[in-house]
C-alpha cells in the first residue's frame, strides 16, 4: 500500500527571490530519486505539501508547468512556521514533497476555448503554470485566444518578471500587466485589475475566465465579467484553506460536503454557489 | 455463517487464551471506568459493563501516533523511516455501536483514491469481537435511531450474544472464522437463533431514546443560514470532549517533534470545536466562532457524511451527551432541527 503521507525526497535546486520585499521566493526542487518525477506527474492547478522535517508541512500551489521537465517549482510567501523555515533554506538542502494533490484547472473544458486569465498579486502562481502549459509547443493550438490580465500593487511585487517580458514578445498572447501604482522606472499600465478587465473587455464568446487573486480583487472583478456576459459556469477560481493531510481526511478544509484539498481547490463559480459560504 | 455456542462463564478464559497468542484489547476496570487496553497474559478482562468510558477508536486511530521519523544530516533533516507497524490483534468485547463506528470510519480512511496506511494496517491486522447489548441500556443510548441496534454485527468480525446460559458465537467474516478454534466445537442450533432474535427484538425495544436523525438531512440541506445555529453554542466551552469521546470523530493534526538530531512526525486527535482548528496563517478563520464550529460538527454528522458516504456519522452511543460539561445534548439539537 502506497502511504500518501510519506513525502518524496527533493533537493532545493534553485531559489529565486521574486519581489523587492524579498518575502516571496520561487523554490525549484529536483527529485532525489529520478523515478519520483514520473510519480509526481501533475496538472496545472494542483498543489503539493512542502514538507520540512522538524517544522511541518505547508500546502502550496505548483507554479511550474508539467511541460518543464526535470524539476518542479513553488512560489512561496514567507508567512508561518514552515514557509519561514523554507525561506531560510539554502540551495542544496534536502527536504520533502508530497502530492500532487487536489483537482486541477479543467484542461479538457478549457480546450478549444478562448481563455482569459486574471491574476492579482501573489495568487498568480498556478495561473503561471497554466499559461506556460498552454503556450508550450503544440499545446498552443489546443486553445483559442489567450488574454492575461495580471496586476500587483507596485512593479516590485510582480512575480516572474523575466517571463512576463518573454510572454509580451509573443504574438499569440495578449498580455496586460498592471500595477496599482507605478514608480519612476515603470512604463507599463497603471490601474486596478477590475478596471483593466473592463478596459480590455474580453469577449464572452466561447470564452472561460480563470480568476485568482486576493478577495478584494475577486469581489470587484466578478461584476465586470458578469457585465461582459460570462456565465458562472465559465468563471473558474481556486480556493485556499488551512490544510494538513491534503487527502480529505483530517477534517479542516471542508466547505460543506466538499474538501478543498481533494475535491478542489479549483471550482467554477457555479460550483462555488452550491457550496456553503464558509471559506 | 459458522455459529457456535459457548458457556457464559467461558468468556474470560477465551479472552485470556487469545491473549497468550495475540495482542488482545479487552475491557479492563480502571478505577471507576471501563477502558479498552492491551490485556497482557495475566490481565483480567471485565465484561460486566454497559459500555466503555472511551470509544475504542484509538485501537485503529490512536490519540497520538508516529507517522515517520527523520534525522539531521549536513544536507538538512531527512526522512529516515516510516512508522507503521501493528501486531495481529483482537479487539475483544466492543459494543455493537462502537463496532458500527469502525464501518463508518472505513468509509473515510479506506477510500479508493487515498488510503490511510496507518488506519488500514491496524484495521486489517485486528479482528473485532462485538458483544451484543442485552442488558437494560443507558438512558442516553439511541443506536436504533442511527442505523444501529443493540444486537448487531456491522463492523464486527464476530458477534457474541448472551442467550441465557450460553453465548451464541457468530463468526461473521473470514477474519472472524480464523479465530474459530478459540470457541470450542459446540455448534449452535436453530433454537439458539430463534432465542437470539427474540432477545434482539426486546433489546431494541428497550432503547427508549429516539432522535429523528434521518429526517433532519433535507432540513440541514436548506438551513445553513438559519438563526437556529445561534442557539446551541452559547454555553459551549470549546473543550472538545464531545469529539474526543465520539467513536466516529476523526479529525487530526500532524506535527513534528525534534529532540537533538532526531525527530518524529506525529498525528494526534484534533477537534473541530477548537478555534485554531481552521485558523489560517493570515489570521482569517472560515469558522470564526463557536457557532460555526457547532454547525460544522452537526452538519458533518447528519448531512456532510450522508452526502459523501450515504451514512450518518453517529452511532448513538451517547458518550457526548454523558460527557459534555455543560450538558449540550446532540439529541436535543437534532430534535430541534427536525422542527425547523
Amino acid at each position: 500500500m502506497q502511504n500518501p503521507y510519506i513525502p518524496y525526497p527533493v533537493i532545493v535546486d534553485k531559489i529565486i527571490t521574486e519581489v523587492d520585499t524579498k518575502d516571496i521566493k520561487t523554490f525549484r526542487f529536483k527529485f532525489v530519486n529520478p523515478e519520483d518525477e514520473q510519480k509526481y506527474a501533475y496538472i496545472p492547478g494542483q498543489f503539493g505539501e512542502l514538507s520540512i522535517y522538524g517544522k511541518g508541512e505547508s500546502p502550496i500551489g505548483i507554479a511550474s508547468s508539467p511541460t518543464q521537465k526535470g524539476y518542479v517549482e513553488f512560489t512561496v510567501q514567507k508567512a508561518g512556521v514552515v514557509t519561514s523555515a523554507l525561506h531560510e533554506m539554502e540551495e542544496g538542502t534536502m527536504m520533502g514533497l508530497r502530492g500532487p494533490l487536489g483537482n486541477s484547472w479543467p484542461l479538457e473544458f478549457l480546450e478549444g476555448k478562448n481563455i482569459v486569465i486574471v491574476g492579482g498579486g501573489f495568487a498568480f502562481t498556478t495561473l503561471r503554470s497554466l499559461i506556460n502549459y498552454m503556450i508550450f509547443g503544440d499545446n498552443r493550438k489546443r486553445f483559442g485566444n489567450i488574454t492575461v490580465i495580471y496586476g500587483a500593487r507596485n512593479p516590485g511585487l510582480l512575480l516572474y518578471k523575466d517571463e512576463l517580458i518573454e510572454w509580451q514578445k509573443r504574438d499569440d498572447l495578449n498580455i496586460n500587466v498592471t500595477v496599482d501604482k507605478g514608480d519612476a522606472t515603470w512604463k507599463g499600465r497603471e490601474g486596478f485589475v477590475p478596471a483593466v478587465c473592463k478596459e480590455v473587455a474580453p469577449s464572452k464568446e466561447n470564452a472561460v475566465a480563470v480568476i485568482c487573486g486576493p478577495p478584494v480583487m475577486i469581489r470587484f472583478t466578478l461584476p465586470v465579467f458578469f457585465e461582459l456576459g460570462f456565465t458562472k459556469e465559465n468563471i473558474i477560481s481556486s480556493l485556499e484553506m488551512r490544510m494538513k493531510c491534503g487527502i480529505g481526511k483530517c477534517g479542516r478544509c471542508n466547505v460543506g460536503s466538499k474538501y478543498v484539498c481533494k475535491d478542489g481547490p479549483v471550482f467554477s463559480l457555479a460550483e462555488l454557489d452550491k457550496l456553503t459560504p464558509e471559506y | 455463517m459458522e455459529k457456535r455456542l459457548i458457556k457464559k462463564d467461558a468468556l474470560a478464559g477465551i479472552a485470556k487464551k487469545m491473549a497468550g497468542d495475540l495482542l488482545v484489547w479487552a475491557p479492563v476496570k480502571k478505577e471507576d471506568n471501563v477502558l479498552f487496553e492491551p490485556m497482557g497474559k495475566d490481565g483480567e478482562p471485565f465484561f460486566a459493563y454497559l459500555n466503555s468510558k472511551n470509544a475504542p477508536k484509538n485501537v485503529f486511530f490512536p490519540h497520538t501516533e508516529a507517522m515517520m521519523k527523520f534525522t539531521r544530516t549536513p544536507k538538512g533533516m531527512v526522512f529516515s523511516s516510516e512508522e507503521n507497524k501493528s501486531d495481529l490483534s483482537v479487539l475483544f468485547g466492543v459494543r455493537p455501536c462502537d463496532a458500527h463506528s469502525f464501518a463508518l470510519l472505513d468509509k473515510l480512511f479506506d477510500q479508493e483514491k487515498y488510503k490511510d496506511a496507518y488506519y488500514i494496517t491496524k484495521r486489517q491486522n485486528t479482528t473485532v469481537i462485538a458483544i451484543a447489548c442485552v442488558k437494560p441500556p443507558y438512558a442516553t443510548c439511541f443506536c436504533t435511531s442511527v442505523d444501529g441496534a443493540p444486537v448487531a454485527s456491522e463492523g464486527a468480525d464476530i458477534l457474541l450474544t448472551d442467550i441465557g446460559g450460553d453465548y451464541l458465537v457468530e463468526l461473521i467474516t473470514p477474519k472472524g472464522e480464523k479465530l474459530a478454534k478459540y470457541f470450542g466445537d459446540a455448534k449452535a442450533d436453530a433454537a439458539a437463533d430463534t432465542r437470539k432474535n427474540e432477545i434482539a427484538a426486546k433489546a431494541s425495544e428497550a432503547i427508549k431514546s429516539k432522535i429523528p436523525a434521518h429526517e433532519v438531512k433535507p432540513i440541514l440541506d436548506k438551513n445553513f443560514d438559519n438563526p437556529f445555529w445561534n442557539t446551541i453554542h452559547g454555553k459551549c466551552l470549546a473543550c472538545g470532549t464531545c469529539t474526543y469521546m465520539c467513536p466516529t470523530c476523526h479529525c487530526f493534526d500532524i506535527s513534528d517533534e525534534v529532540k537533538g538530531s532526531d525527530g518524529v512526525r506525529i498525528r494526534s486527535w484534533d477537534s473541530c470545536m477548537f478555534p485554531m482548528f481552521t485558523k489560517e496563517t493570515s489570521g482569517h478563520n472560515p469558522r470564526s466562532s463557536q457557532k460555526e464550529r457547532w454547525r460544522q460538527r452537526t452538519m458533518h454528522k447528519f448531512k456532510y457524511y450522508v452526502d459523501m458516504f450515504n451514512a450518518i456519522a453517529c452511532v448513538g452511543c451517547g458518550r457526548c451527551v454523558m460527557s459534555c460539561p455543560v450538558n449540550i445534548d446532540i439529541r436535543k439539537v437534532v430534535e430541534d432541527i427536525s422542527k425547523l
